[in-house]
Formats: C-alpha cells, sequence, structure tokens
C-alpha cells in the first residue's frame, strides 16, 4: 500500500523528517518497503516558456528551440518533440539534472547543435508511465519555478506492507493514529458532514436474511448525478497510492476506502429490479462478475442481490452490468460490514482478491461504515450534483465483536516480554484508542472497535511490546538443560571423502521419469497442483533427478561425474505414506582422465560398488552384493541387491543403456542407492590385540568355468582354509589367449598366520592343500598354478 | 744393492703404481679387480713378501714395517677410490631420479558438499551445542499440523499466503486432504505431542527439513529448506528469543553481527517479529543488496501462540515458548555472497566444488 506523507499530515501534523517517520513506522510494524520522493526526484527541472522554434539545420525530425527559464539568457534546446508551439510552458531539465529514469542532463551536442537541457515528457518525470509528447504545463504556470514545486509533487510517498492483522491501517488514518500515538502528536476525528436528505426520495428496501455474515448495512439513493471526472487532485490521491482513477462516483469511494479504511460500494440504481436482498446464494445461481469471470455460486456464498439477479459477491466485486459508470443518473450506495471470515472463504474459493475483499476480510471498523456513508454522500453529492435520500440500515454497529475488554497480570505480561513495562506506555496506548487501567497486578484493557487483532493477553503484550521498541528489549539467554548431544550424521561426508559431489534435486518429478525405476502399482503420490509436468509426482527414486544432474554436467564439459544425493523418496501405502530416508549415488563417464601417469578410463561396475563398501564401512557395515537382473532399469548381468547381514539395504548396477540414451548420456551410466531407514547400527569397532609373528603369504591360480562367481570361491576358500587363513582375496582374473574358451583363470592369494608362534612350511602346505582340494571339489576347477 | 734396499725398493715401487692404479678405477668392479690384483692371495704384494724370507733376520723387522706402511697406504688409497666411486654413484643414481616436481600431483578429483547442506549441518549444530533436540517429521503433512494447529484456520488470510502444494487422493484418518508441508512447524506440534504423551515441558527442539511452496521465479524455489527452533518451558520470554538469535546469528556468520527485530504478524505466534540482521555486504551503510536500508530481512519469529499450546494440550497460563524459522538457502546465499538462488537447484559440479572446498 502506497501512501503519500501528505496524506497522513491530514490526520496528524507530522513534522519528523522522512526517514525518521520510516523508521517509526518500521518499530510499530509496518514495513516500509520503499520511500519514494517523486518532488526530489525532479529536483532541478524547472517552467520554461518556449520563446522561438526553428527547425534543426541538419536533422528533419529535431527543432531548435529558444527557452527562456527566468535567467538572463533562455536556453537553446535541441528537442525531438513535435506537440509544442512557441509560447508554450513545458518542463525544463537543465545541465546536472539527474532524472528519475536515471538519466543524467549534460551539455551536449546533437546532429552539431549544443543543446543546454533537455524539454521533458510526463514519462520522463517519473509522473506517466508513458507519454506521446512533452508534458504542456497551463500557462500560468510561473517561468522558472521548480516544476515538482508547482505540481506539488509528493515529498515522500511510503510504501507499506501491512501484515493480515492490521486491517484498521489499510488507509491512510490507521497509519497516522499509530504515528500520532507513538509521537503524542494531536489526531483529529473524522468529519461526519451533515447530509440534507431528499425527503422525495424513497429510502430502499433491504432485506437481510444472512444477518451472522452480514450484521451491518447501509444503503441510500442519490438520485440526479452527473458523473464526471473525479478532481485533480482526487485523482492525485489515488495515482500517488497506486490507483487507477475511473471515473468520478468510483474514484471518491476508493478515496474514502484509501482514507478511512471503509470500502463501499455504488450500484447503478437505474438497472435494479426491487429491492436488495443480502442472501446466501443458491446452488448453481449464476454470477457475471466485473472481471469478466461467470461464476456459478454455492450455497453459502454472500451475494447481494435484487429481485433478479446478483448484484455482488458481498465485500468482493459488484456484477458486470451493475456498476456505475459515466451515464449513471442515480445511485444505489451501499456501505456495511461483511463478516471476515465470509469473505475470505469466498474470495479464496473464486480465486478473487480486490481491495474491498482485502479489507473485509481483515475486519473492517463498523463505526466507520455510517461516518464513510455519510462522507461519501457527501463528497458525491457536492462534486457531482444529485440528491440524497434517507439512509436504510439493517442491523447495529455495536452488534459486532469490538470494544470488548480484556483483563490480564501485569507480571505475566512483562515475564513474557522479559522487560519491565513502564506505566508512561499505557498512555500511547490510550492514544491508539485502548482504553487501559491499572489496578496493581492487573491491567485493564478495553479494546477500540477497530483493532480486531486484539483478543488475548498476548495480543496486548504485543501491542507493549510494539510500544517499548523490540530494541528496548534486552537479550538473554534461556536456561536449557544438559542433554545428550545428538551425533551429527556423516552420511554425507563420508561419500564427499569419497570424491562425490553432493547434489540436491527436486522431490518431484514427472511422471515418465517415474516410470523408468518404479512400476504403475498404485503407489505413486501425486500433486493435485503440479506447477509444471516436469514436477508432477513424488520420487519413489532418486535416480531420475542424479540422471538428470548428470547429463546436465556432460553437457557442460564435465569428462565424468560422480553424484551422491541424501534425501526421501514417497510411496503410498495401504494405511497412508512412507517417506524412506535414502543415499543414492551416481557414477558416469571418466574417473580417471587422461593424465602424464595414466590413460583414461571409464567408471565401470566396480568403481561405484567399491565406493558403496567404503561408505557402509565407515558405519561400520560390511555388505553383500547378490546378483539381480531383474531390477527395473537396470542393465541384467550387472545389478545387484546390496544385503547388511540378511536384509536387503540396496541396490547397485548398470542403468539400461536406452535409459541412459534417453538423458542423452552416451557413456555407462552406473547408479546405487542405499536406504538409511533398513541399515543396521554399526558397530563401534572394538580393540583387538596386533599380530606378534609375521604370516606367510600364499598365490594359487585355478581354471573355474566362467559364470563361477568369486564370492562363493572366497566362502568355500574360508572355509576350508583352517584356522590359519586370515585372508584371502582374488588378485588376478584372466581369459583369453592361453585360457580355454568357457574358463576364467582366476589368481587366489591368501594369508596366513598364527598368534602365538611363526607358521612352518608344513602348516602352509596343509592349508594349500585343503584349499585346492575343497576348490577342485565344490568347483569343476583346476590348479593351475 | 743389499736384498733389504732391493725389497724396499720394490715396495715403494708397488705402493706407487698401485695408489696411481686405485685412483684411476673407473668403476667400483674394476676397483675390486685392481685390489685382488695388488692385496689378494695371489697379488702382487704377496709376490714381494715372497722375498722377505730370503733377508737376514735383523732386517725383517725393518722391512715389516715397511709391508705395513705400504699395506696401510694401499688400504687408503682403496678406500678414498670407493668412497669417491660411490659417492659418484649416488650422485648418478640421484640424478636418474630426479623428477620435476612442479608437474600435477596423482590425485582423483575431490567431492563437495552441497552448500545449503553444508548450511544445514552447521545451523543444526549450533543449536544442537546449545542444547537443542534435533527432530525431524513428514514432509507429507495433514491440514491439522500443517494450519490448525498452528493458529491457521482455513478461513485465514495466512493460510492463503502460503502457496500449498496439494496431494490427489490423499487424507489421513479424519479424511482431511494431505499436503507437502510449507514449513518446518508442523514438527513442532508433532513434538509438543511427543512430549506431552509422556512428561511435559521443558521441551528445546531444533528442526531442519525440506519445505514446499507452490510459487517459482527468480527469487523462490518450490522446494527449500528451513530449520524450526522453538523452546516451551516456564516463564520462557521475547528477551530469551533475543538472546538465542543474537548467539546464533553471530555463530553462524562467525562474527558479531547487529540484529534488528520488527514487530511482525504470524498466526501461530505473539507478538511476532520479522529479524533483520545488519547487511553483511554494505556492513550497514546501504547497498543495492539491502535496499539500502543497511538491514536484511532474515527469519520470522515469536512467542509461540497460546492456541497453539493449547492444540497440544500445553497449559499456556503455566507455559510460554519462542519458535522461530530459518530459510537456510537465504542465510547460505549471505553468508557466501551467492547471487542466485537458482544455482543451488541446478546443481552445477563446478559451482558446488567452489562452494564445498
Amino acid at each position: 500500500m502506497k501512501l503519500p506523507l501528505s496524506w497522513l499530515k491530514e490526520h496528524t501534523p507530522l513534522n519528523a523528517p522522512v526517514a525518521e517517520i520510516a523508521d517509526t513506522l518500521i518499530r510499530l510494524g509496518h514495513e516500509v518497503e520503499g520511500v519514494e520522493s517523486p518532488r526530489a526526484d525532479v529536483k532541478g527541472v524547472r517552467v520554461g516558456q518556449i520563446q522561438s522554434m526553428q527547425p534543426h539545420p541538419d536533422a528533419d525530425k529535431l527543432k531548435l528551440l529558444k527557452v527562456d527559464i527566468g535567467e538572463a539568457e533562455p536556453l537553446v534546446i535541441v528537442c525531438g518533440a513535435s506537440n509544442m508551439g512557441e509560447g508554450d510552458k513545458v518542463p525544463v531539465a537543465t545541465i546536472g539534472t539527474s532524472l528519475p529514469n536515471g538519466m543524467k542532463i549534460k551539455k551536449g551536442k546533437i546532429r552539431g547543435q549544443t543543446s543546454f537541457g533537455m524539454c521533458c515528457s510526463e514519462a520522463e518525470l517519473g509522473l506517466a508511465e508513458d507519454a506521446a509528447g512533452l508534458l504542456i504545463l497551463p500557462s500560468d504556470a510561473p517561468v522558472g519555478a521548480e516544476v515538482g514545486d508547482y505540481l506539488e509533487l509528493e515529498e515522500a510517498v511510503f510504501d507499506l506492507s501491512i501484515t493480515p492483522n492490521r486491517g484498521d491501517c489499510m488507509n491512510a488514518r490507521g497509519i497516522a493514529r499509530d504515528l500520532a500515538a507513538d509521537a503524542d502528536l494531536p489526531f483529529s476525528d473524522v468529519p461526519c458532514p451533515d447530509v440534507s436528505v431528499d425527503a422525495g426520495i424513497a429510502s430502499p428496501a433491504i432485506s437481510v436474511s444472512a444477518e451472522d455474515d452480514c450484521p451491518l448495512y447501509m444503503a441510500r439513493r442519490i438520485e440526479g448525478v452527473r458523473v464526471g471526472d473525479s478532481p485533480l487532485w482526487l485523482q492525485g490521491r489515488l495515482l500517488a497510492a497506486g490507483q487507477r482513477p475511473v471515473n468520478g462516483v468510483v474514484d471518491v469511494l476508493n478515496y474514502l476506502m484509501l482514507d478511512l479504511g471503509q470500502p463501499m460500494h455504488a450500484f447503478d440504481a437505474g438497472t435494479l429490479k426491487g429491492g436488495v436482498c443480502i442472501r446466501s446464494a443458491t446452488e448453481g445461481e449464476a454470477f457475471a462478475a466485473l472481471d469478466g469471470r461467470e461464476l456459478k455460486l454455492s450455497d453459502g456464498d454472500l451475494v447481494v442481490a435484487d429481485s433478479s439477479s446478483v448484484l455482488a459477491l458481498a465485500g468482493i466485486m459488484g456484477s458486470l452490468h451493475s456498476g456505475v459508470t459515466e451515464f449513471t443518473a442515480d445511485i444505489l450506495l451501499e456501505s456495511a460490514f461483511f463478516r471476515p471470515a465470509r469473505v475470505s472463504t469466498t474470495r479464496r474459493i473464486y480465486a478473487m482478491v480486490s481491495e474491498a475483499s482485502m479489507r473485509f476480510e481483515r475486519g473492517v471498523d463498523p463505526a466507520m461504515v455510517a461516518v464513510a456513508m455519510q462522507r461519501a454522500t457527501a463528497m458525491i453529492t457536492e462534486l457531482f450534483g444529485g440528491k440524497a435520500g434517507e439512509v436504510s440500515i439493517s442491523g447495529a454497529a455495536d452488534s459486532i465483536q469490538g470494544g470488548q475488554s480484556l483483563s490480564c497480570s501485569l507480571k505475566r505480561l512483562q515475564t513474557r516480554l522479559g522487560v519491565e513495562i513502564p506505566a508512561s506506555c499505557d498512555a500511547v496506548l490510550s492514544r491508539m484508542g485502548f482504553d487501559v487501567r491499572r489496578d496493581g497486578d492487573r491491567i485493564d484493557v478495553t479494546v477500540p472497535s477497530y483493532r480486531h487483532d486484539i483478543s488475548i493477553p498476548e495480543d496486548i503484550s504485543e501491542e507493549y511490546a510494539r510500544v517499548i521498541g523490540f530494541d528496548a528489549i534486552p537479550a538473554t539467554m534461556p536456561q536449557l538443560d544438559i542433554t545428550r548431544p545428538d551425533i551429527p550424521d556423516a552420511s554425507i561426508a563420508s561419500a564427499v571423502a569419497d570424491g562425490f559431489v553432493q547434489v540436491i534435486t527436486y522431490a518431484f518429478i514427472p511422471r515418465n521419469e517415474q516410470r523408468l525405476f518404479a512400476e504403475a502399482d498404485g503407489a505413486d503420490i501425486e500433486l493435485a497442483n503440479p506447477l509444471s509436468d516436469a514436477m508432477t509426482v513424488m520420487r519413489r527414486s532418486i535416480w531420475p533427478g542424479l540422471l538428470n544432474i548428470a547429463r546436465h554436467n556432460l553437457n557442460r564439459q564435465q569428462a565424468g561425474v560422480a553424484l551422491v544425493e541424501q534425501g526421501r523418496t514417497y510411496v503410498r501405502t495401504a494405511g497412508g505414506h512412507d517417506e524412506n530416508n535414502l543415499m543414492a549415488w551416481l557414477m558416469t563417464g571418466e574417473v580417471q582422465r587422461d593424465d602424464w601417469f595414466a590413460a583414461a578410463r571409464q567408471a565401470d561396475f566396480f568403481d561405484l560398488k567399491g565406493a558403496v563398501e567404503a561408505w557402509l564401512q565407515n558405519r561400520g557395515l560390511s555388505a553383500r552384493f547378490v546378483a539381480d537382473d531383474k531390477v527395473r532399469g537396470l542393465q541384467p548381468g550387472q545389478s545387484a541387491q546390496v544385503l547388511v547381514g540378511r536384509g536387503i539395504v540396496g541396490r547397485i548396477g548398470k542403468v539400461d543403456a536406452g535409459i541412459a540414451d534417453a538423458f542423452d548420456i552416451e557413456v555407462p551410466v552406473f547408479v546405487a542407492e542405499i536406504n538409511l531407514d533398513a541399515l543396521p547400527e554399526g558397530k563401534a569397532p572394538k580393540f583387538a590385540p596386533l599380530a606378534e609373528f609375521p604370516g606367510v603369504e600364499r598365490d594359487l591360480v585355478f581354471l573355474f568355468d566362467r559364470g563361477t562367481q568369486a564370492e562363493d570361491i572366497l566362502q568355500a576358500v574360508r572355509k576350508a582354509g583352517g584356522r590359519f587363513l586370515t585372508e584371502a582375496r582374488i588378485f588376478d582374473l584372466y581369459e583369453g589367449q592361453g585360457v580355454s574358451e568357457g574358463k576364467i583363470s582366476l589368481g587366489v592369494r591368501f594369508m596366513l598366520q598364527a598368534a602365538d608362534r611363526t607358521l612352518t612350511q608344513e602348516d602352509s602346505d596343509a592349508a594349500m592343500n585343503a584349499i585346492t582340494e575343497a576348490i577342485e571339489k565344490r568347483f569343476s576347477a583346476t590348479l593351475r598354478g | 744393492m743389499s736384498g733389504i734396499d732391493a725389497l724396499n725398493e720394490q715396495l715403494s715401487g708397488l705402493q706407487d703404481a698401485a695408489v696411481k692404479a686405485f685412483a684411476a678405477a673407473a668403476d667400483p668392479a674394476a676397483l675390486e679387480q685392481l685390489r685382488v690384483s695388488y692385496l689378494g692371495k695371489k697379488g702382487a704384494l704377496t709376490e714381494v713378501l715372497k722375498g722377505v724370507g730370503k733377508l737376514p733376520p735383523e732386517d725383517r723387522p725393518v722391512i715389516g714395517q715397511k709391508v705395513n706402511a705400504v699395506k696401510q697406504a694401499l688400504a687408503d688409497a682403496w678406500q678414498a677410490t670407493s668412497e669417491k666411486l660411490e659417492s659418484e654413484a649416488v650422485s648418478l643414481r640421484i640424478e636418474a631420479e630426479r623428477v620435476d616436481v612442479t608437474l600435477a600431483g596423482r590425485r582423483r578429483d575431490s567431492g563437495a558438499m552441497h552448500p545449503v547442506h553444508k548450511g544445514l549441518q552447521e545451523m543444526t549444530a549450533i543449536f544442537s551445542q546449545m542444547g537443542f533436540s534435533i527432530a525431524e517429521g513428514p514432509e507429507i503433512e495433514d491440514e491439522f499440523h500443517n494450519f490448525d494447529a498452528l493458529n491457521i484456520p482455513l478461513e485465514h488470510p495466512a493460510r492463503a499466503m502460503h502457496d500449498t502444494f496439494f496431494l490427489n487422493d490423499m487424507s489421513n484418518e479424519k479424511g482431511e486432504p494431505m499436503l507437502l508441508r510449507t514449513h518446518t512447524s508442523p514438527v513442532q506440534i508433532r513434538a509438543m505431542q511427543r512430549c506431552m504423551e509422556d512428561g511435559e515441558p521443558p521441551l528445546a527442539i531444533v528442526a531442519p527439513g525440506r519445505v514446499y511452496r507452490c510459487d517459482y521465479d527468480v527469487t523462490h524455489s518450490p522446494m527449500f529448506h528451513q530449520v524450526e527452533v522453538f523452546k516451551v518451558d516456564r516463564n520462557v520470554s521475547l528477551a530469551h528469543l533475543k538472546g538465542v538469535l543474537q548467539h546464533f546469528l553471530s555463530a553462524y556468520f562467525e562474527k558479531d553481527v547487529p540484529i534488528r527485530l520488527r514487530p511482525h504478524y504470524f498466526p501461530f505466534t505473539e507478538p511476532s517479529a520479522e529479524v533483520d540482521i545488519g547487511c553483511v555486504f554494505c556492513k550497514g551503510s546501504g547497498c543495492r543488496i539491502c535496499k539500502n536500508s543497511g538491514w536484511l530481512e532474515v527469519l520470522g519469529s515469536g512467542m509461540i501462540h497460546p492456541n497453539v499450546l493449547a492444540s497440544v494440550g500445553i497449559d499456556a497460563e503455566e507455559y510460554s515458548g519462542f519458535a522461530f524459522g530459518l530459510g537456510v538457502e537465504r542465510l547460505v546465499m549471505l553468508k557466501h555472497g551467492i547471487p542466485d538462488l537458482r544455482l543451488f537447484f541446478e546443481n552445477d559440479v563446478r559451482f558446488l566444488r567452489r562452494m564445498g572446498a
């Protein structure tokens, strides 16, 4: 909401500097988003009179002007406009002036002719968004005067963001009241003019059947008006407040809404049929709204209607056909209090918002309903003629909640704020309209009718906090109990230490990407109101997100990426839904680039497997990898389940080439995921004595059938190896020349060790023989050496 | 010439020749060959010594001394050459092994933590160290926890400001529609409910997490991160809120930052305050980023509304509490001078490596 300082000054004689007023507004809880200074913005622009106008010798579209700005010599100005003539008065930006659009005026040559200033349009002065030509000033404008002074441009316009609880401050009077109370300045009552009523004009027939939603309704007829444009001062106010003038009657009502906070509505009485009733809409009732929409209303919507149609969604928007136009002669003027929750609900259902609804849904001042009606009547008849009839009234202002009394403990208020509340604050609250009485520890407060946001002692504590100023409240530390601190989650840190870059992707993904790794089994959770097709369904796998990020980076000349993400996946279940905490990895492209010491190498299954193993090991866990050709989206033969103990905790494998291709990735892509919720607690390392006696290292190389799994071999080895075998691992894998078709050569390296002595040749020979025997028996394998 | 003189001369000649030969040896193998030829069992010296037996007994001690001197001289000469050759060999080896120390070291590309995650961990750690317990809650929430219990009834204007994502065909046991939580405040409700099941306050919780709003432009992401912090106890005051905020903000920004509380409105707190910090870019003198105000808005806070306490059965006469919600992305942007929110979700590894280093 924009409010010019001059408007505030009509309510209270503010004399502090603008910056200080802005600070006070902020302290009182009215956020100042900006302060414009239209007058200062055009400082240096002066009223000039065109003495002579000649064509530019070298440019058809330019003119050479001699402009008198009240100095000894007229200025020579090159000008491109064409709407002026000799004798016209125009704004002249003199050398050194900075205009609101950022242009700085300098002496300069235009097509060979020196120009000593610039004649300005409304747009260049920041008074309009665009303009066809120069602003031609009235002929009585004093030559040489500052244009800002002459046009009485605003000294300051505050751009305020009013919080939803302060409906009472969505107008000049409310803001002025807070400022006046704070600075202890006089604050004038709103004049409620006497209106001469023409007895010949019937008071309108009104009937209110929805009294809960409309506890107070006033209406009167004004007949014989001639709706013209509103006066310039009023248009200026509206423009300064950011509103466009419409027509005289509408402008008056908007002006009063911005001044007093009471939205009113004027119907063209000539379009009405019968009296008006304020009632709940019938189911399916049609309403052609002013914004051009055709609505089907529902039971419960509060409407103002005549005998044939809906004239307005009460407090929100009028109908397309009942509004006041320049042809309207008779007006039905409405001023009312509509229940905030009703306006809010209806407005939300139809996604409508208007200046009126914003005020009604925050609550207007019941006491202002009648005052605004009188002010509007007086202004309209004064400006546009016509005669006013008697007001019809339904309900009463004092039936509306307001003026309620609260009683609270001073001690409690002070405890909650952590600061003393001096009695001097009561005077400020009184000036804000509260009635405050102290009696020992008790504070009794009567709340003014316009403060719908005050209903409990905590609300009073906030009022005091505003008056004291949050800055004046000390900062102290609360007592915090000694608790066992939570151990920070190192899931990401350990993957990052292993060379992975952590990413964060959206939890919602496109439906087609969901299908890549999750079946269409009804477990998807879909957004009812997605922002785009790319964010329609809650992810059941993190892999699509990672694939998108991999593509993004590969397209930016990264030869390889190693990504990790920690986040949730979301699955619908019979009883509701599950949110699983997952770690997900992706590796693709080069893990080793061409370097002076090595040739480039692409990532393979075992690069990622190693990373997952290392990550688990960091948590004190070890895993088994069990081949599984049926993991959706992964390539058979290069995919596996990850098991810790007996439980499946994750999956790993190569992304189907077709899927990778769909993400424009031409190199193999490997992904893995681990369900953090399924992981057992790792074991903290326990001390064991270090071996005292040296171990013996031995190698055996066997020929196996292709397809024999390393894990099976090592298991057989461990079983047969006896008590001295401490370690066994595959150190060589070979197939090809020298190894017959269908066979692989595997080298196994053993470590044999005893805790109490150095092993003898016989000991290790015995172990090797046992292992060889077991392997040859269990597999169709032969010892090579 | 007597026998002894001849022998002396022979020995001297041998010494001269050997010392010269040793010095000229080109490598250890040649030197060894020379040693054998002069000092070995069948070497030149042994040959000369055969003549000693022919000398008269009184001459033998004299020649004995001479022999010892020659032996010593030869040993010294051998030693000197040997050392010289060895040091030459070492030099050669060192020269052969010389590397270009300016070549790149052999290493993998380093990983990087996402700056938002890093910020989230830093923030959580500060509160955890102060004595707040970490809690989490579901991201798919019901209206009760996200709105109603937080004193945001259906018709409340604040509810519309939340731009909520709703979910198709999902409801809780009461048939209320499910949604993506718009803030981490529902964790406040859940933690208080859990606390009241088997006890009562005090309660001090920090709840980090992802939140969602139906809003997507240069300064809004439909998914972002918040950290909810609250404490409920007897006699908790606005002054305590200020104390905790001051401590946290100074700890997070690693310097003393001025803070300013402005009265504001949130349905779930009363009084409510927006919290500003002195602009970290211009140090309060006014710049483009703080719109020349010298202040940057960083979070919303306040004293927990009695209706919120009542919604979970906490007696607002006896207990009070403060609560605030941190926008993680915003604080991380301010701390590291990151100009654009979208960088966080673009996940360009060049950006992430630079920020995560």
